[in-house]
């Protein structure tokens, strides 16, 4: 991997809580056109990779370099360079759309007036509800609006934690064409997922993590092909068609996790 | 690699601005807050010959200050750290200094109206008024007081993360000091407890408050008072904050 053109670099990476090893030294990196996928069952260490890389826990061991920044010695220049949708988005319950708005491109510093906010409404198909409260709006909505404010300030990555949870597939779709609509302008996405049918359409390569490790890194198609023998692979296999989930399956085991 | 940080002071004007449209979306509580120190006031007003104006002003203006640190500010933080309103600050390219110092700025604001509010009931019900230095050192003294108790609710929601326990113990800390603060300093609690009370967050920020009313009274038992206050909120703010966590997970 061409280290000096990856938007992010990820270099052997741990996180703990206390004694728990949630991320065991891994490293990956994601280039400019890329969206990049990472897959794990719960718990498996996405989230705290993730929050790692945001700022949002300290690691134990690595390096987490973001357009160049390393994360620890230039937190501030790292942040401006990523737009960040977390797994659980909130904001303010008092606050309206607009206001949202207004907030996040002031903390930004994205000049945003009248004009530009009604554009991104229109974009969002929000106008409607401009003045509704965050927790007025539909979960496609919230989702729309927080993609938005993700990539307000145009960031070169993007990072997006479970963005199509709880979605209906019209929205979860929508969504898609956005995310492939950053990748076209040339950023990179990060995105964890649960959702294989997810991974296969719109990532380019995949990182299957467990147990706080990554297991293999790949792109879907090629995953696929690589395992399509194994016995392992066709023991999980419904109907006789090898998919993603197959594979991920035949890697992580089969028991269910918390 | 040409990545620019926003401007600081662009983040914490934006900051406040949508936490002024927060504290206007909340009016109801905000007004809440203030009514309890007005209501005493007006109640107290048949005592204020025997209590003396100071007492029922500092009195009130204390309790106002007890009601926007506990409840206004650490209910609010621990409700926002509980929905990850904080981590979604948090990772944009603001200084977290930024978020509460917002936050703090909006409680400020608060000790002000409720302080020029007391001082134009006091006046207009209770025919209490200052010479204009006790109203400027008032003023000023109403914000370390304010310190006082915003460093209490820091304590409060770096020990407790759970924003119902934080909302439970609030209360009945605010309802501490009110019962215990007010009969314990009037000597119906005994004369040990009428001692403690003096070097009390209650009893430290009243006797600042009423003595700066009357600044030809400062004695050295006031300054005594202001250094307490200002042990309180280095001691409550510094534990608080360091204890403090962004999440509660």
């Amino acid at each position: 991997m061409e280290i000096s053109q990856s938007l992010l670099n990820v270099e052997n990476l741990s996180v703990n809580y206390g004694n728990f090893e949630a991320v065991k030294n891994i490293s990956f990196s994601v280039l400019p056109g890329e969206i990049f996928g990472l897959l794990g069952p719960n718990g498996a260490g996405k989230t705290s990779t993730l929050s790692a890389i945001e700022g949002l826990v300290r690691f134990s061991s690595g390096t987490i370099i973001v357009d160049g920044y390393d994360v620890i010695k230039n937190p501030l220049h790292a942040r401006a360079a990523m737009g960040v949708q977390l797994q659980s988005t909130t904001f303010q319950p008092e606050l309206n759309v607009v206001q949202i708005l207004q907030l996040f491109s002031g903390i930004y510093g994205v000049p945003l007036d009248k004009n530009g906010v009604n554009r991104i409404l229109k974009e969002i198909q929000l106008e409607d509800a401009a003045h509704r409260r965050f927790a007025q709006l539909s979960g496609g909505q919230q989702q729309r609006l927080s993609l938005v404010i993700s990539t307000i300030h145009h960031p070169r990555l993007v990072m997006l934690d479970e963005p199509t949870t709880g979605l209906d597939p019209q929205s979860r779709r929508q969504l898609w064409e956005r995310i492939e609509a950053i990748r076209k302008s040339g950023h990179a996405v990060l995105l964890t997922t649960h959702s294989m049918e997810e991974a296969e359409a719109i990532c380019d390569r995949i990182a299957i993590v467990d147990h706080g490790k990554i297991i293999t890194i790949d792109e879907p198609q090629a995953l696929i092909e690589k395992h399509r023998n194994d016995p392992e692979v066709i023991a999980v296999s419904r109907r006789g068609k090898i998919t993603l989930e197959d594979v991920f399956i035949a890697l992580t085991g089969r028991e269910v996790r918390a | 690699m040409s990545v620019s940080i926003p401007k600081t002071n662009t983040a914490l004007m934006a900051l406040l601005k949508a936490d002024f449209a927060v504290l206007r979306a909340n009016r109801r509580s905000a007004i809440l807050a203030l009514l309890v120190p007005v209501v005493i006031l007006i109640s107290w007003k048949p005592l204020i010959p025997k209590l003396g104006g100071a007492y029922a002003l500092s009195a009130a203006i204390t309790f106002g200050l007890m009601a926007i640190g506990l409840m206004g500010y650490s209910i609010t933080v621990a409700r926002d750290r509980d929905k990850g309103i904080f981590q979604r600050l948090r990772v944009a390219p603001v200084p977290t200094w930024a978020i509460m110092v917002s936050r703090l700025a909006i409680q400020l604001f608060m000790i002000m109206l409720l302080t020029i509010l007391i001082f134009i009931i006091d006046k207009s019900y209770d025919g209490v008024t200052l010479t204009l230095a006790g109203y400027v050192i008032t003023f000023f003294v109403a914000f370390l007081g304010g310190a006082v108790y915003l460093s209490l609710g820091q304590l409060i929601v770096g020990l407790i993360k759970n924003p119902e326990t934080v909302n439970a113990t609030t209360r009945i800390v605010y309802f501490i000091f009110i019962m215990v603060g007010m009969f314990g300093e009037l000597g119906t609690l005994g004369e040990q407890v009428k001692k403690y009370i003096h070097y009390s967050p209650y009893g430290a920020v009243k006797m600042m408050l009423a003595t700066s009313m009357t600044p030809q009274t400062w004695s050295s038992a006031t300054s005594v008072a202001v250094l307490i206050s200002i042990g309180y909120v280095l001691l409550f703010a510094g534990v608080g904050i360091k204890l403090f966590k962004w999440n509660t997970k």
